[in-house]
């Protein structure tokens, strides 16, 4: 809601400056977003009287006038039609600069020299109105500054209004909250009219076919009107609030909105078959053309106000093109009106139309002010547009509505604030309000709030008004005594915030992805048909495909970051996220959320330095960090498979990872086609980890164990075997064959080429022997280190490696 | 046997001599070597097996029986004072060693190990957390597909209700939405558990938006306080205690009213503007103030969906943007940067 300071002011008197009031206005709970000064850029702009107008000897369209400034006589070039001798027009003299940021200069068109600028209303950025010249009161004397004269200096206050406050949706609704903040008096605009015969039941009917939809319709006419454009002062408030002007009939209408609150419609009288008003739901298929010329096709939710014969107007949202006031309309009936909110909201939603009507009804407007309203409106028109109010008005309002009654506990109140006011106080913020408040007991007061206030239906609404008027900043600041939980923190969180730490340390930086993606991501990977990565969750309603299923991987997001970081340069990353993935259960249901590492490098693993030359990251690196991680979070019973079931890995680089015999994640690298078809040139490593599969595990606390009491012996295991085989199964065979003895069995040398074979490589462990009883002597350790030499030879047919 | 005992007389004063006067050349010795090979020599020279000293030693045995220990104690006293002397020489050779050796360009970068960075969201995310965890507030998680009932119903905002207008919301199906806000955890929280409850809720919120200054994604943090006897007092006391931990005890701020259909009083809290200092900027609209989160009593009829009674319990609610926050605190100002993963970004922090 955007309104005029100087309108405000006209009902309530406000003493503070701007920027106090609109801070005042914020404290209260109508929060000022924005300010702006209007006029203080007229300061130049004076009054001048045309002494002569002559047309232009060289350019048909212009006008050579000559005007008084007060001071002297100059001569100013224009175009505008309408100047002529005599009149008093705006003039902005050389040096002024206008509220476009425009700086007015001296000089000469077409030949002649033009000293200073005539101004229209909207180069004064009063309205936008620019058929011609500003035509000022002519009582005002050459000279005399505009803005001062006119009272234009103002200020137009931007106001953030919360749902709950459709009273404040209209000037004299702020002024009522300024009046109530500040015990100024409140003014409200007067409504005195003159009525003529004939009565209005003669003219016409309203007949009420839902009463649901439409609790309460009022009906006034007024005969004769003649239709011009507003006053300037009218277009101006119309203009600083936001709403072009029509002409005299329609403004007034919403004049009446914004200083009210309560919508009107005016409808050609004339034009009304039977001139009579029927309320009820649109039929089925029913199309109607509202007044911006859009036809739409209604359904029975839909409320419709009718004549004799057709819908004229979408009740509460929009009139209709075949009733409006047009230029020659003579007769206006005016409505006036409750209707029901829910019906307006579903029908305005339905239609895809907001208007300023529509957002009111919505809301709930003041169901007393209807008739207030209406006369106020009457009584405009009639001023500015003569005619002839007709006697009486119709008032259809089978069943009146009524406020509640709502019992306030004193005591209550102030314990649940935490404050100590005392009840005479609070009966006098409500009061302040225009709430009746009878006295019960020592303890209670019944409360009847005005119509206005739809919102205040039970105690805790009126608390809240006791807070408001109270100021929330008088209100005591205490601190809670919170009792410890039985429960920690969600061992969801907790696990992925200590991932995240744990990458961190490893030297990777974390990235946070959208949670939508685009479904065609699947076929980028070559996720099969049947793979519960293709089980998106689709949004109904997405801004783009690009962002239309929630992801099911977040695989697409990484690779997103590697072409961002690409397309400026850097090519070598290491970066990692922790978030979840969505598998639909069906649209009906919630889908299952799984939170997931996903680590990506790509790149550079190891930069050049001045000690050491650079390496690019290769498969080793990313199972590293699978490796390292485990470990950190106490999992160090993990093993390593190769995997040949995930599409978007090369085949023979990927592997599952194993926790306890069960597959918690993936390694692996991308394959040369899922590369080609995400147009990336350069090898990516990936590692995904499900966090659910680890989260039991990481929560179990660590058992200590004791150090080994007895000496160890370490024996290198050196062997030469075919290239296909792989060290895991050396490493079990050693394990297997050396029972418990075996502390460990490590690989820590790995060669090929050379004096090997190229189908064979030599692989070199280093076997830690140990007993928990007692100290190996030499010649057991030997003995079992040739069973397990033999063992290795014959399962994998590796041969022993010559020193 | 005078004679004898004359000559033994002399040949006790010429060891004593010959004593001394080692003792002399291999002070002045020790005193000079500078490194520490010679060093070993001398030691060998002198009190090695066949070393000088030990050899003079050796002759003890040619004395009288009386004058043996006369000539020892001085042998005694020269070879630990020699043996004293030797340490001394070993220290000073060793420390003065060093200085010879090459001097290390100490402005060559050193060798960092590999660091990562953590996205400036889940920082301030934990930073938040933390705070309302001392303060006993309990964290706890749940799903960002969310169902109506959870994200509206429940929460006061029934279907075709104005304020639904204020979230522009992701619809799955009719009854499924992405959740727009933190606020659906209070009631699944509420619905689990008897009061007292104290729980903070952070994670991912959706609505749909999208320009300069929104990102149809965000993250927010919702926090849940219900027992007997909470006041409002409390709700400004707890959110005051925040404010000054996150943004400093001199932060000014304010409350001001507002509406959420889910609370009331609601609140919305504002601190004074950290880029103008109030004067007035940008990113403050001009007004000094910054809005930071949302908060209020919760509303009765919030504890009648989870059968909680609103005359037994009182408490309240809030919820703040995380975003908001982290751009404050570290002086961002595009929204967008925070999803893009550009490096130049994310390795700022
Ligand atoms: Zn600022």
């Amino acid at each position: 809601m955007r309104v005029s300071l100087n309108w405000l002011k006209e009902y309530v008197q406000i003493d503070v400056e701007p920027r106090a009031l609109a801070d005042g206005l914020t404290m209260a709970g109508l929060e000022v977003e924005a300010m702006e000064r209007l006029g203080h850029a007229l300061d130049k702009v004076v009054a001048a009287r045309i002494v002569s107008v002559e047309r232009h000897s060289r350019a048909d369209k212009l006008f050579v006038c000559h005007v008084d400034t007060g001071e002297r006589e100059v001569q100013v070039i224009s175009s505008a039609p309408n100047l002529a001798p005599g009149a008093v027009v705006p003039i902005a003299l050389p040096g002024t600069r206008l509220p476009d940021g425009r700086v007015v200069k001296e000089t000469k068109m077409v030949g002649e020299p033009s000293v200073g600028m005539l101004l229209a209303e909207d180069e004064m950025g009063l309205t936008d109105d620019h058929s011609g010249i500003m035509i000022l009161p002519s009582v005002l004397a050459p000279g005399t500054p505009v803005a001062s004269a006119l009272n234009l200096k103002d200020w137009a206050l931007d106001i953030a209004l919360t749902p709950n406050r459709p009273d404040c949706a209209s000037v004299l609704g702020i002024a009522r909250e300024i009046s109530a903040v500040t015990g100024q008096r409140l003014n409200k605009p007067e409504i005195k009219i003159e009525e003529s015969t004939p009565p209005i039941e003669t003219l016409t009917s309203v007949t009420i076919e839902d009463p649901l939809g439409c609790p309460r319709y009022a009906a006034g006419m007024i005969m004769g009107v003649e239709l011009k454009p507003s006053p300037f002062w009218m277009r101006y408030r119309l203009h600083v609030s936001g709403i072009r002007s029509i002409n005299n009939i329609v403004d007034v209408t919403n004049y009446v909105l914004l200083e009210l609150g309560q919508p009107l419609h005016a409808f050609d009288y004339d034009r009304l078959k039977e001139n009579r008003i029927v309320v009820r739901r649109a039929k089925r298929g029913e199309r109607f053309t509202t007044l911006d010329g859009k036809t739409h096709t209604l359904s029975t939710n839909i409320l419709m106000i009718c004549d004799g014969k057709r819908p004229v107007a979408l009740a509460g949202i929009m009139g209709g093109l075949n009733s409006e006031i047009f230029a020659g309309s003579k007769n206006v009936l005016i409505e006036s009106a409750y209707f029901d909110p829910l019906t307006v909201r579903k029908g305005a939603k339905e239609l895809g139309i907001s208007t300023e009507a529509s957002y009111r009804f919505e809301r709930g407007v003041d169901f007393d002010g209807v008739i207030r309203a209406l006369q106020r409106a009457l009584m405009l028109i009639s001023k500015l547009a003569g005619g002839k109010i007709a006697k009486g008005y119709i008032d259809e309002y089978p069943r009146p509505l009524e406020t509640p009654s709502i019992d306030l506990r004193i005591d209550r109140t102030n314990r649940f604030l935490g404050t100590s006011i005392s009840r005479e106080k609070i009966a006098g913020f409500l009061q302040a309000l225009e709430m009746q408040t009878g006295e019960l007991e020592e303890n209670l007061l019944r409360v009847k709030p005005p119509s206005f206030r739809v919102d205040l239906t039970r105690e805790i609404d009126l608390i809240e008004e006791v807070a408001r008027l109270e100021g929330y900043e008088k209100i005591p600041v205490t601190y809670p005594a919170i009792k410890p939980s039985e429960e920690g923190d969600a061992p969801e969180i907790s696990v992925a915030e200590r991932i995240a730490e744990i990458m961190v340390g490893f030297g990777f930086t974390e990235v946070i992805s959208y949670s939508f993606i685009s479904p065609t991501s699947a076929d980028m990977l070559g996720v099969e048909k049947q793979s519960e990565l293709r089980s998106f969750v689709k949004l109904l309603n997405p801004l783009s495909t690009e962002q239309s299923v929630m992801r099911t991987s977040l695989i697409p997001g990484l690779l997103a970051s590697v072409k961002t970081n690409f397309s400026y340069g850097e090519r070598s990353l290491k970066i990692f996220e922790v978030g979840k993935v969505f598998i639909s259960q069906g649209a009906e249901k919630l889908p299952v959320e799984k939170r997931f590492l996903t680590a990506l490098v790509t790149g550079l693993y190891e930069h050049k330095s001045w000690y050491g030359g650079e390496r690019f990251a290769d498969f080793y690196d990313i199972k590293g960090v699978a490796e390292g991680l485990l470990k950190a979070f106490g999992l160090d019973n993990f093993f390593f498979r190769a995997d040949e079931t995930t599409p978007w890995y090369r085949p023979g680089a990927c592997s599952s990872i194993y926790v306890e015999g069960k597959v918690v994640g993936t390694v692996g690298q991308l394959s040369s086609l899922t590369l080609k078809r995400l147009e990336i040139d350069q090898d990516v490593f990936i590692l995904e980890i499900d966090l659910a599969s680890i989260l039991d595990k990481a929560r179990y606390a660590r058992r200590f164990k004791p150090f080994a009491k007895f000496p160890g012996v370490v024996r290198d295991l050196s062997v030469v075997v075919g290239r296909d085989i792989q060290s895991a199964r050396i490493e079990d065979i050693i394990k297997a064959e050396g029972g418990e003895l075996v502390e460990s069995a490590k690989l820590f040398d790995l060669y090929a080429g050379g004096k090997i074979s190229s189908s064979e490589k030599a692989l070199t462990f280093r076997i830690c022997y140990r007993s928990r009883e007692r100290t190996l002597d030499g010649r057991e350790v030997n003995k079992l280190h040739e069973a397990i030499i033999n063992k290795v030879c014959q399962q994998t047919g590796a041969r022993l490696r010559e020193a | 046997m005078s004679m004898d005992s004359r000559a033994d007389q002399s040949d006790v004063h010429a060891l004593q001599e010959q004593i001394l006067e080692l003792e002399k050349r291999a002070l002045d010795e020790l005193n000079s070597v500078r490194d520490l090979s010679r060093l070993e020599d001398l030691r060998i020279a002198y009190l090695g097996k066949k070393g000088l000293l030990t050899s003079i030693m050796k002759q003890l045995g040619n004395l009288a029986p009386e004058e043996r220990p006369i000539v020892g104690r001085v042998a005694n006293r020269v070879k630990s004072s020699l043996l004293e002397a030797l340490e001394k020489a070993k220290e000073r050779i060793s420390s003065a060693e060093e200085p010879e050796l090459e001097a290390l360009d100490v402005t060559l970068p050193g060798r960092e190990p590999p660091r990562g960075h953590l996205h400036p969201i889940t920082q301030v995310q934990g930073e938040i957390c933390k705070i309302f965890g001392r303060m006993g507030f309990r964290v706890v998680d749940g799903p960002d597909v969310e169902l109506d009932y959870y994200n509206f119903e429940a929460l006061n905002i029934p279907k075709d209700h104005p304020a639904r207008d204020m979230q522009d919301t992701f619809y799955i199906s009719e009854n499924i939405v992405l959740r727009t806000h933190t606020s659906p955890m209070e009631v699944r929280v509420m619905e689990k558990q008897t009061p007292p409850v104290s729980i903070i809720a952070p994670g991912k919120v959706y609505r749909r938006d999208s320009d300069v200054s929104h990102t149809p994604m965000f993250h927010q943090v919702e926090g849940l306080l219900v027992d007997k006897g909470v006041t409002f007092g409390d709700l400004k006391g707890t959110l005051t205690s925040f404010v000054h931990q996150m943004f400093g005890r001199e932060t000014g701020m304010r409350f001001r009213p507002s509406f959420f259909p889910f609370t009331e009083p609601s609140v919305e809290l504002d601190i004074r503007c950290v880029i103008c200092g109030g004067t007035g900027c940008r990113t403050c609209s001009f007004t000094g103030w910054i809005e930071i989160l949302g908060a209020g009593m919760t509303d009765p009829e919030v504890y009648r969906f989870v059968g909680y009674d609103p005359e037994i319990y009182s408490g309240f609610a809030f919820g703040m943007g995380i975003e908001r926050v982290t751009m404050l605190k570290h002086g961002i100002d595009d929204i967008q940067l925070f999803f893009k993963n550009d490096m130049r970004f994310s390795m700022q922090f």
